[in-house]
């Protein structure tokens, strides 16, 4: 249904703005570059394209138009009424049909120029089509102007409008201007409709919701409406008819008791009679407002009687079944009756629904498929409600006014200067005296309150107990067993051997070993040291004569008296002997070959001493001018350095 | 220090060693220097009575004088016991050691005597006492006869 979609209708350019953007887009989207050496068909289709896109935008933009504007014939009659009223069906139905001409030429002259393009020879000629074929159709938006105007400020009015729904429960508020229709639906639901002194604050219908039964209700607020014929009614009022005369909801016809809003009673129900015809099909209530200034007994007593007329006239009219047409009196400014006037509206519409309802066909569908249970006694037994006693007392504490109790605020304002933030007044102890205790919380690193247990004393006394078993069943004797002499002999012994092995780890490790390892046999064994070692492992030293060294000595001694007499043998064993030649003499026959030997010796070496050089090995040559460091410019780091 | 996961869960330093160990996520059972792992190796005293005293307890006690009194009392005394009781736990540890010392002494002196004391030092003499005896024996048996 087109009846909620007024919001959605798109935006209405004007038509400069609309050629502007269509032009624009068209040289946006559409390629650009174009030569005059290009084959001809490529010319052709380049400036066809062209025209063919701006007929397209104009075309679509139009089409949103005519589609997004609601169709009069195809709406609510209520709606439908409301824009003839505010809008004139006449000169918006010219408009959109405007538009669809405007729509069609474009259509047309796209077509004529695409077909003439066709035999354009030229890129000269293919241009000035185009550009004409494009003129054309801007010349026809731009004189559109005028609708599209129109149908701007009428798409925005209609966004604007009130989202009424013409098919649901409704309640109509009518009467003379400032008799307190908008303030009666102010107070009834949420809206916040202008309320001021002068006459037609109000200038077309309000919607407000509320709720009763669990169900929404729409409450539709008129500008107020003259005494006059039809014929001479002007927009605003034509609005208020609009809205009672195809709304099926139902009517509060509100009254000024008191006559503030400037109308006479006798002007009121005169309108009300003229106005009666659209009440037709409607329930009635009558609401007699500004109670508060005047009630209907205060008035007059032609009054009091006219007014019982109209009721009577009620029962007269056979269209209504009910008693007549209540009249509730009600103050807005005191909320007297307003609730009264709100149930029983909503009631009767109610009631009048679900028996049109009834009277209708489909009723009968639909009760066949409801059914409603009713739970059933199962037992005699009394099931009233439960409602716990706490939340009695409290809902009594809430209605009276108990004195509360005194607040540590009070307090402080009392003492002033002297207040002093006491928490520990309130603590709940067993003792009372023990508040203000300071209470121990280390110990050596321990917290206190880790061994607090009401029973502490029990399991220390159990620990105790345990203890004292532990230590009479002799756990907790030392247990340097009395070792026996062996053992501890042993023991001197094993630490004497540990540390005769490390100081000969010791004297092996500070031995300074630069030869080759000769076997043992090589190195001489003093006597001395053999004496001490031999003491230090308890053997006695004392009889030295029959020891196997000192046999050998005496056995070597004879043997050297004998030998030195034959001195020109060398020894057969390795052992150095003092008869042996030395190297550089021997072999050398005497003193003449001695020095030419020499004075060879020293000619070869003169050439290597000169040179500083150890020997004929050395012949490592020295790097005194390393290119690393003396070539190259200097890069960074620093100049003082080479 | 203090240091509070994302889980809430707060972990408390006594020094900045256990601080970074923590931070190089080692896990403490198996870093030796550390309680939790002497207690689940078994070198310190785990399960005893002593030991129940000190526990935290989510049941609050209110507070009373005379309870608070008792509870500095007995702490001590549970204190006492407990350390002679992880004393004692130790040392019935360190005892086998003991038993292996002394087995290893005994091995030593067997093995390396040598090196302190020469197999036949005073051997000599011995003999030497031991030859006079006889000679002595043969000539009191040699004037008996």
């Amino acid at each position: 249904m087109a009846l909620y979609n007024f919001k959605k209708i798109m935006v209405v350019p004007t038509a400069k703005d609309f050629i502007d953007l269509t032009l624009s887009k068209t040289q946006r989207k559409t390629p650009t570059v174009i030569h005059k050496h290009y084959q001809i068909h490529r010319i052709r289709h380049f400036y066809m394209r062209k025209v063919k896109y701006t007929q397209q935008n104009y075309h679509d933009r139009l089409t949103q138009i005519l589609a997004d504007f609601p169709k009069l014939d195809d709406i609510h009659p209520f709606y439908a009424d409301l824009m003839n009223v505010l809008y004139d069906k006449d000169h918006y139905k010219l408009a959109l049909g405007q538009i669809n001409i405007a729509k069609n030429l474009i259509d047309n002259v796209a077509k004529d120029y695409v077909r003439l393009m066709k035999y354009g020879d030229s890129l000269y000629r293919c241009k000035q089509l185009k550009r004409a074929a494009l003129g054309r159709m801007c010349t026809i938006i731009k004189r559109q102007k005028q609708s599209l105007e129109y149908l701007e400020q009428v798409r925005q009015h209609l966004s604007r409008l009130p989202s009424i729904d013409p098919n649901t429960r409704t309640l109509i508020l009518c009467g003379y201007p400032n008799v307190g229709k908008s303030s009666f639906i102010n107070k009834v639901t949420r809206a916040d409709v202008e309320v001021q002194p002068y006459a037609f604050t109000t200038k077309s219908l309000f919607v407000g919701h509320m709720d009763y039964k669990y169900l929404r209700w729409q409450v539709v607020d008129t500008p107020g409406i003259l005494d006059h014929p039809l014929e001479e009614r002007n927009t605003i009022e034509m609005q208020a008819i609009t809205a009672l005369a195809h709304l099926r909801a139902a009517v509060l016809y509100i009254m000024d008791v008191s006559e503030q809003c400037g109308h006479s009673l006798e002007e009121q129900m005169e309108l009300f009679k003229n106005i009666r015809p659209l009440f037709a099909n409607k329930p009635l209530i009558i609401v007699a407002n500004k109670c508060d200034v005047k009630r209907i007994e205060e008035l007059s007593e032609e009054n009091q009687a006219s007014f019982l007329f109209i009721l009577y006239q009620g029962k007269l009219f056979k269209d209504f079944e009910e008693e007549g047409i209540s009249v509730i009196e009600t103050s807005t400014l005191t909320e007297e009756g307003v609730m009264k006037v709100k149930t029983e509206a909503c009631d009767k519409l109610l009631s009048y629904r679900v028996e049109t309802k009834m009277k209708g066909r489909k009723v009968n569908d639909v009760l066949n498929r409801l059914h409603l249970a009713v739970p059933s006694k199962r037992d005699n037994k009394e099931r009233p409600p439960f409602i716990p006693e706490g939340a009695l007392l409290r809902r009594k504490a809430m209605e009276v006014d108990i004195p509360k109790r005194k607040l540590e605020r009070d307090i402080e304002l009392e003492l002033g200067d002297d207040y002093v933030l006491d928490l520990q007044k309130y603590w709940d102890l067993m003792n009372e005296n023990e508040k203000y205790d300071k209470i121990p919380e280390i110990w050596e690193g321990h917290n206190i309150s880790d061994y607090i247990d009401p029973d502490i004393m029990k399991k220390l006394e159990e620990l105790e107990q345990e203890e004292d078993l532990r230590e009479k069943a002799g756990e907790y004797e030392s247990d340097t067993e009395s070792e026996d002499e062996e053992m501890q002999e042993i023991r001197e012994l094993a630490r004497k051997i540990r540390q005769k092995k490390k100081l000969r780890i010791l004297e092996s490790k500070e031995k300074d070993v630069h030869g080759p390892r000769m076997p043992r046999t090589v190195k001489k064994v003093e006597k001395k040291t053999l004496e001490k070692e031999m003491s230090g492992l308890g053997i006695d030293m004392e009889d030295k004569s029959n020891s196997h060294y000192a046999v050998q000595a005496r056995r070597s001694r004879s043997v050297t008296r004998k030998r030195k007499r034959e001195a020109s043998e060398a020894p057969a064993s390795r052992t150095r002997s003092s008869s042996r030649p030395p190297r550089d003499v021997s072999g050398v026959r005497d003193a003449k070959m001695l020095k030419k030997v020499k004075q060879m010796m020293k000619n070869s070496q003169r050439d290597m001493n000169r040179m500083g050089k150890k020997g004929e090995a050395d012949r490592h040559v020295f790097d005194l001018k390393p290119k690393h460091l003396l070539a190259g410019k200097r890069k960074s780091g620093t100049t003082d350095r080479r | 220090m203090m240091f509070v996961r994302n889980d809430c869960k707060i972990f408390r330093f006594c020094k900045s060693k256990c601080h970074k160990n923590f931070k190089k996520k080692r896990n403490p059972r198996k870093v030796r220097w550390t309680k939790a792992f002497r207690k689940s190796a078994g070198k310190e005293l785990t399960v005893d009575n002593s030991l129940e005293f000190e526990k935290r307890r989510n049941v609050p006690v209110k507070y009373q004088r005379e309870l608070w009194n008792k509870t500095v009392i007995a702490m001590k005394k549970v204190e006492e016991i407990k350390r002679k009781r992880q004393a004692r736990f130790i040392m019935n540890r360190l005892k086998k050691g003991k038993q292996l010392e002394k087995e290893e002494d005994i091995i030593e002196v067997k093995k390396n005597i040598h090196l302190i004391r020469a197999p036949h030092a005073g051997k000599a003499k011995q003999l030497e006492d031991k030859m006079v005896q006889k000679l002595q024996e043969d000539v009191d048996m040699g004037e008996e006869s």
